[in-house]
């Protein structure tokens, strides 16, 4: 395997003794996006410091100063974080929409770290949606990566770069990293500073890293976690040291199974994964609880009246001088119907949030996570309008978010890993949730699942499929 | 003899919503909301009127970092 596809707890060692420099491997991702990007366009702006950067820290790495596993390796940013070096455009053209060119507080701290930015990843506009056109997916071009964070997907698992950085207000980290056959990590709300972020959902949105492997996104969630005096969300939380929780067991350990809900509606291969799963974690030494959830038939309109009533009171002043008539149509119609979201339904939105948080605390009271499938389905075609799920005719952008938004209502830690593949060699993610601010127990849940799986260091080539 | 009410006018409508798509805009957001507000309509069927809503009004929020 290449340098430039392996994890970063391959590289950092390698990086660290210099046997590798990170101008060798920051060239090996410039090149990649050369030859691959045509094809997956996961990149709108390529970082021309990035090779300076990487002479940098080539310096302070053969002085003996080490920064941690991050550094000198190259990091993908969604095009959402402000970046000092790189102009933001949250996915947009329209005219009057610009962005500071300072460093958002993940970017700074990433940067602190000794990451490289290698380029700003694509994102449907203002992360609007689940998709991301026009990127396409290294497992099998004719098909989308995901969204909103599309373009970080793609990018990481089409091997050119070694983890990125996504947000997530329904969804938009797990669902490209479950189709894309990598991990991606919603933290809990909070954990990680939204400052500096372009806004879609105050209250829902959530930072977090999308990376190869368990221990790769611990490496960069003890980067990015912390307090914030600029994010009003972030709480004083100690952050514990996230490696501490890979190769713990998982004797002993509960694993919850929500069944209603989250099983019977998804593509037989997804279902089956996902019980796979769930018996090599019984066999690994969890007891696994099954219950119901009740309330979950209006988490959707809550999550709906949320999201829609945010993103038209963040775009007002657009809509009100006629500028979001230079928005994608798409976005431009959400943008515009949350209008007709009343104050009363927003209100009530709030108060079904708080019912759903408050089942999901009594079911925590017995379990330690909850596990299911990110998303019903995998990577369909852009131009597929309707998908069958469970023998039910349906649209693949209205299923792609109907198992991941609950965690955004509720602000839980909640992480999607590779659960496998179907029969298309397509990816299937495996859903783990937990209790708030205890994104330990994921890490330890997810990586004692993925140690010992056979796809571990699959890797998407998309070589047959580019001549 | 009784009559029919008035539906809203289209003016009226935009008078409401604050914005003013015209036409046949107004139409096609009133078409694409329809699917949505079936789903908003579940919540207006909750009687939740002893529930707090989930976002809680912080008087200290202005005052961190200082």
């Amino acid at each position: 395997m290449e340098p430039i596809d392996q994890p970063i707890e391959a590289l950092a060692p390698t990086l660290r003794a210099g046997n590798l420099s990170s101008v060798e491997l920051t060239e090996a991702a410039l090149e990649r996006i050369r030859t691959r990007d045509e094809a997956l366009k996961s990149f709108v702006a390529v970082n021309e410091n990035a090779i300076a950067a990487a002479r940098s820290v080539d310096r302070e790495l053969r002085s003996g100063l080490w920064r941690g596993p991050l550094h000198g390796v190259p990091i993908g940013v969604k095009d959402n974080y402000f970046t000092a070096d790189m102009p933001t455009t949250a996915g947009s053209r329209a005219p009057g929409v610009g962005f500071p060119l300072v460093d958002s507080a993940a970017a700074s701290r990433l940067r602190a770290a000794g990451a490289i930015f290698i380029g700003k990843t694509r994102t449907h506009e203002f992360a609007w949606g689940p998709i991301c056109p026009p990127t396409r997916n290294p497992w099998d071009l004719s098909r989308i990566p995901g969204g909103s964070s599309g373009g970080s997907g793609a990018a990481v698992a089409g091997g050119l770069c070694v983890a990125a950085l996504g947000t997530d207000t329904g969804g938009s980290i797990r669902i490209p990293a479950s189709l894309c056959g990598l991990v991606g990590l919603k933290p809990t709300f909070g954990r990680v500073s939204r400052a500096g972020i372009v806004p879609h959902s105050w209250s829902l949105d959530h930072a977090g890293p999308m990376t190869r492997t368990v221990a790769d996104c611990a490496a960069m969630m003890s980067v990015l976690a912390g307090y914030d005096s600029e994010d009003p969300a972030c709480r004083h939380e100690p952050v514990p040291d996230y490696a501490r929780a890979l190769d713990q067991s998982i004797v002993g350990l509960t694993i919850g199974v929500c069944r209603n809900h989250f099983f019977g509606r998804n593509q037989a291969a997804v279902e089956s994964a996902v019980e796979t799963a769930l018996a090599d974690l019984s066999a690994a030494g969890a007891a696994i609880v099954e219950f119901q959830l009740p309330n979950l038939d209006y988490g959707l309109g809550a999550i709906y009246a949320i999201e829609l009533a945010s993103s038209a009171a963040y775009h007002d002043r657009a809509l009100q001088t006629g500028r979001t008539a230079h928005y994608a149509n798409d976005v431009r119609t959400l943008v515009e119907i949350g209008r007709f979201v009343t104050a009363a339904d927003y209100v009530k939105a709030e108060q079904v949030r708080h019912i759903l948080m408050t089942d999901l605390a009594r079911a925590f009271e017995s379990v330690d996570v909850i596990i299911g499938p990110t998303l019903p389905l995998t990577a369909w075609s852009p131009d597929v309008e309707s998908v069958e799920i469970g023998a039910v005719a349906e649209s693949p952008l209205a299923a792609s978010w109907r198992l991941s938004y609950l965690y955004n209502l509720t602000g839980l830690p909640a992480m999607s890993l590779p659960c496998g593949f179907d029969s298309d060699g397509l990816p299937i993610g495996l859903h783990i949730a937990g209790k708030p601010y205890d994104e330990m127990t994921v890490f330890r849940v997810a990586h004692a699942y993925e140690r010992d799986r056979p796809w571990r260091d699959a890797r998407a080539t998309l070589a047959p499929r580019l001549n | 003899m009784d009559s029919a009410p008035d539906l809203p006018s289209e003016a009226l409508l935009r008078e409401l919503i604050g914005i003013g798509p015209e036409g046949d805009r107004l139409r096609e957001n009133l078409a694409a909301y329809r699917v949505i507000l079936e789903e908003i309509r579940k919540l207006r069927t909750l009687e939740v009127s002893d529930i707090h809503p989930a976002i809680v009004f912080d008087p200290t929020l202005s005052y961190r970092g200082r």
